[in-house]
């Protein structure tokens, strides 16, 4: 465990800049970090954060600036000699060996051996110790897998402070934990901290930063903005530094006048998914953008989906279009309600198909009137017709051709297309833009608004702040599974959003 | 996200690596493929022609055509199962067996029933495996392995493991209704047409390609995933037993061992004329450039005198070659 005596400083980086292909993305940053003390480093995404945690971790080379570390000083690392000197990362996604026990994985690949057989009785006392030492409560011998999220977690940092280790790296490590776990990790941290760990903290959350962290530096467009201490610092200095003008740069679309007569098209009514997501009220109305909002994990996904069939709530009522929702996408579907899916790759697109397939496929369900033919002919009169309302970049050719050579902008349009062809009433929309250039998200934006002026509803949920202020009518922030705060057409902001949000 | 694809599973998805797009060089590669394989089977031809007199004659070609048919008949729902992300390794164990239960049925109820059940039990192996695939679901690689094993077994049980002779039924097979053209090829021709038709001009063929390119995205534009699949199955053994009925008429009997190994050659000639593994590619002309190619080499080989056991190698190295370009292609191609 980390030896260092306290306030020594173990990590310190200076001018360190990177550029990928001529575009230069760190422009001459500099972090500190001391021996019992976490510093928060916060930025929003491409501010730079994991371009300079991999340099400080030895995956990148920076092209100038230099690393040191303890009393040795260096122009780069390698994941090797960073390892050596003792820096440890913990990446969000947990990897580690789910049917081998707690005590392996904490000597995961330096299992105790001699001549060439494994010590298993050494190596569970020495696991015993370093779990007594950071006093956590876990059997060295349970399998992984029978392990929760959090513990997990635990073991993870466990394994990597148990051998010869001087900085601790964490990567949103609350990314995935509930309630609960977040307050045991904060414990396990400060335990941390008492031993003399020097600690980088990475996250979103701004909610976080007093209660964990020591110290802040925040990044933004690859330069450092702000440094200061955790404790006395105010939040909105905090999303200022984070967003920078763009707080005020951002536009919202015009009022809408909205006919109170209408009844809801989607309502939700104290409505719960077991794990995902606990009391949802929202009404959507026809004619209107809603759009969700939260980080990664807060439910906002689960709840888009459960309006599409896709989430079985555990109580409270769904009403879509007055009636009982469906309880697959092809019953959604035939209400007249669409899905894009947030993952389009993986989730949305026909990769291996031609754009013009691709927009037409909601005709394959055979809930859109029955047909057994292909009619080629409309198909490719579809494409023609949403190629030029959405203006969708494409060769003559284009309706022929595997939609993969499409860019990421043009093929979500397709997929937008894809349920404007199917008439859908109701639009459910997850991650709309991402991956998509900043013309084509225009664009996009653009379409949604006019739908919406055509009576169409439309609910998306998205982890964008921008997206949100610049779209929808108004929005429903999520943390936690829970919702924070409604927000109407004038309250709709950068800060009133990422305050509800937690960060 | 959530969405967990309640679909069916798919034979063989391996994990495709991630290029970037090209820069939109259109469909350069789509001419290419069938292309491809039209210069092998010209190339082979030639070679033949050149090196044996008997090659290129009418008879010949009818013989090969003939000798094709019964693979080829199962090769054609075989390609709408590929295409699917699905495989049937089971059609030739199902055909054996259906022919053996026509055969012992003939003796004590007369042929017409006997055909009439033969069908019946292809249709029901059908529905067994699709249920086990789209009901249960379980990867259909092992759901038809277990019923290559059982049929055969099944066949096996029904006459003793002896062969059953079978009377009066030799049109099926052997007759030749018109401009002397054997009565399987017109079958085998009748069943690419219709294969053709299916997936290129109707809307179920379309939810195959669909649900091969991408299970989750066909799921959630409503495609009815496994009524698609269950229903493919179902004709991959409805074809099974006419293939194996058709084997019975030329042979003059029935046997388990009939058709042993023919599942194989079904694969191959799919592979090899475009299909990929992994589903979401494949074609009837490519299949049938496919059967062409192996039969080709088959006869020639034969014609040739070489050892027909060489014949086993070739087919091993194609289907190698078949699954290695595939591959191939997949990891030099655009597509995410």
């Amino acid at each position: 465990m980390g030896n260092s005596s306290r306030d020594k400083n173990v990590l310190n980086v200076r001018g360190i800049k990177k550029s990928f292909g001529g575009v230069e993305v760190l422009h001459g940053v500099d972090l500190n970090a001391t021996a019992g003390r976490v510093v928060a480093l916060l930025g929003e995404n491409g501010a730079g954060k994991s371009t300079l945690v991999k340099i400080i971790s030895g995956d990148y080379e920076p092209d100038s600036g230099e690393i040191t570390i303890g009393d040795q000083t260096f122009t780069k690392l390698s994941p090797i000699s960073a390892a050596d000197l003792g820096i440890r990362m913990i990446y969000q996604e947990i990897n580690d060996a789910g049917t081998l026990t707690v005590a392996e994985n904490i000597f995961l690949g330096r299992l105790i051996s001699k001549n060439g057989f494994v010590q298993w009785k050494k190596m569970r006392q020495e696991a015993k110790r370093i779990l007594e030492e950071l006093e956590v409560d876990i059997n060295p011998n349970a399998l992984m897998s029978s392990l929760r999220v959090g513990e997990r977690q635990v073991i993870e940092i466990a394994r990597a402070l148990s051998h010869s280790a001087n900085l601790l790296v964490l990567d949103e490590p609350t990314a995935a934990l509930s309630g609960d776990e977040v307050d045991r990790l904060f414990e396990f941290i400060d335990r941390l901290r008492e031993k003399g760990t020097a600690m980088i903290y990475i996250t979103h959350r701004l909610d976080e930063l007093r209660r964990v962290a020591d110290d802040v530096v925040v990044l933004r467009d690859g330069n450092l903005v702000l440094t200061g201490d955790a404790k006395e610092i105010d939040r909105s200095q905090l999303v200022e530094a984070m967003v920078g003008s763009k707080l005020d740069a951002v536009g919202r679309p015009p009022i809408r006048e909205r006919d109170l007569d209408l009844e809801p098209v989607i309502r939700m009514n104290c409505l719960s998914s077991s794990a995902a997501f606990k009391n949802v009220n929202l009404n959507v109305f026809p004619g209107e953008v809603v759009a969700l909002y939260g980080k990664v994990g807060s439910g906002i996904s689960e709840v888009a989906e459960a309006a599409f069939g896709l989430q079985r709530p555990s109580s409270g009522e769904l009403e879509i279009q007055g009636n009982s929702p469906a309880k697959s996408p092809r019953g959604a579907i035939a209400k007249g309600v669409g899905l894009l899916p947030a993952d389009r790759k993986r989730e949305a697109a026909f990769l291996g198909l031609s754009s013009g397939k691709n927009l037409v496929a909601p005709y394959w369900s055979g809930v859109l009137g029955g047909n057994f033919w292909v009619n080629s002919k409309k198909e490719r009169s579809s494409f023609e017709r949403w190629r030029e309302a959405l203006r969708i970049r494409v060769s003559p050719s284009g309706a022929e051709q595997s939609i993969s050579f499409l860019s990421g902008g043009n093929q979500q349009k397709v997929l937008l297309a894809r349920w404007l062809n199917a008439g859908s009433q109701v639009l459910i929309l997850l991650e709309p833009t991402r991956g998509v250039d900043v013309g084509a998200r225009q664009e996009i934006y653009a379409v949604i608004r006019e739908l919406a002026d055509e009576g169409v509803a439309i609910l998306i949920s998205t982890s964008d702040y921008e997206e949100v202020v610049q779209v929808a009518d108004r929005a429903v922030v999520m943390s936690g599974g829970l919702m924070t705060r409604e927000l109407a057409y004038d309250e709709v902001s950068v800060l009133a959003l990422t305050d509800a949000s937690g960060g | 996200m959530n969405i967990k694809d309640q679909g069916v599973v798919p034979a063989v998805k391996d994990e495709v690596s991630v290029a970037p797009p090209s820069t939109g060089n259109g469909p350069r590669r789509q001419l290419p493929e069938a292309f491809a394989l039209v210069v092998v089977l010209g190339a082979l031809v030639i070679f033949f022609t050149v090196t044996s007199p008997v090659f290129f004659t009418t008879n010949n070609m009818l013989n090969m055509l003939t000798s094709i048919a019964v693979i080829g008949i199962m090769a054609v729902p075989g390609t709408i199962l590929l295409v699917a992300g699905q495989v049937d390794l089971s059609v030739a164990s199902a055909a054996a067996m259906c022919g053996m239960v026509t055969a012992t049925l003939a003796e004590s109820l007369g042929l017409g029933m006997g055909i009439f059940v033969g069908l019946a039990v292809g249709l029901l192996v059908g529905i067994i495996n699709g249920f086990f695939v789209t009901v249960i679901g379980v990867n259909s690689l092992i759901v038809t392995l277990a019923g290559l094993a059982t049929f055969f077994g099944i066949g096996q049980l029904i006459g003793d493991g002896q062969t059953v002779l079978v009377q009066g039924f030799r049109d099926l097979g052997t007759s030749r209704p018109f401009l002397n053209i054997p009565m399987p090829v017109i079958i085998f021709v009748l069943a690419l047409i219709a294969g053709f038709i299916v997936l290129k001009y109707t809307v179920f063929g379309r939810q195959v390609y669909a649900i091969g390119a991408n299970p989750v995205a066909a799921r959630l534009v409503g495609i009815p995933s496994r009524r698609v699949i269950f229903i493919a199955f179902a004709l991959s053994g409805l074809a099974a037993s006419l293939a194996g009925l058709i084997l019975v008429s030329q042979l003059g009997a029935a046997s388990p061992n009939n058709a042993r190994g023919y599942e194989l050659l079904v694969v191959t000639a799919i592979v090899l004329g475009g299909a990929s593994l992994s589903g979401g590619r494949g074609t009837i002309i490519g299949t049938f450039l496919g059967l062409m190619i192996i039969q080709v080499l088959s006869t020639g080989l034969t014609l040739l005198n070489v050892q027909s056991f060489w014949q086993s190698v070739a087919t091993g190295i194609l289907l190698l070659i078949a699954v290695s370009s595939d591959r191939l292609r997949e990891r030099l191609s655009p597509l995410g």
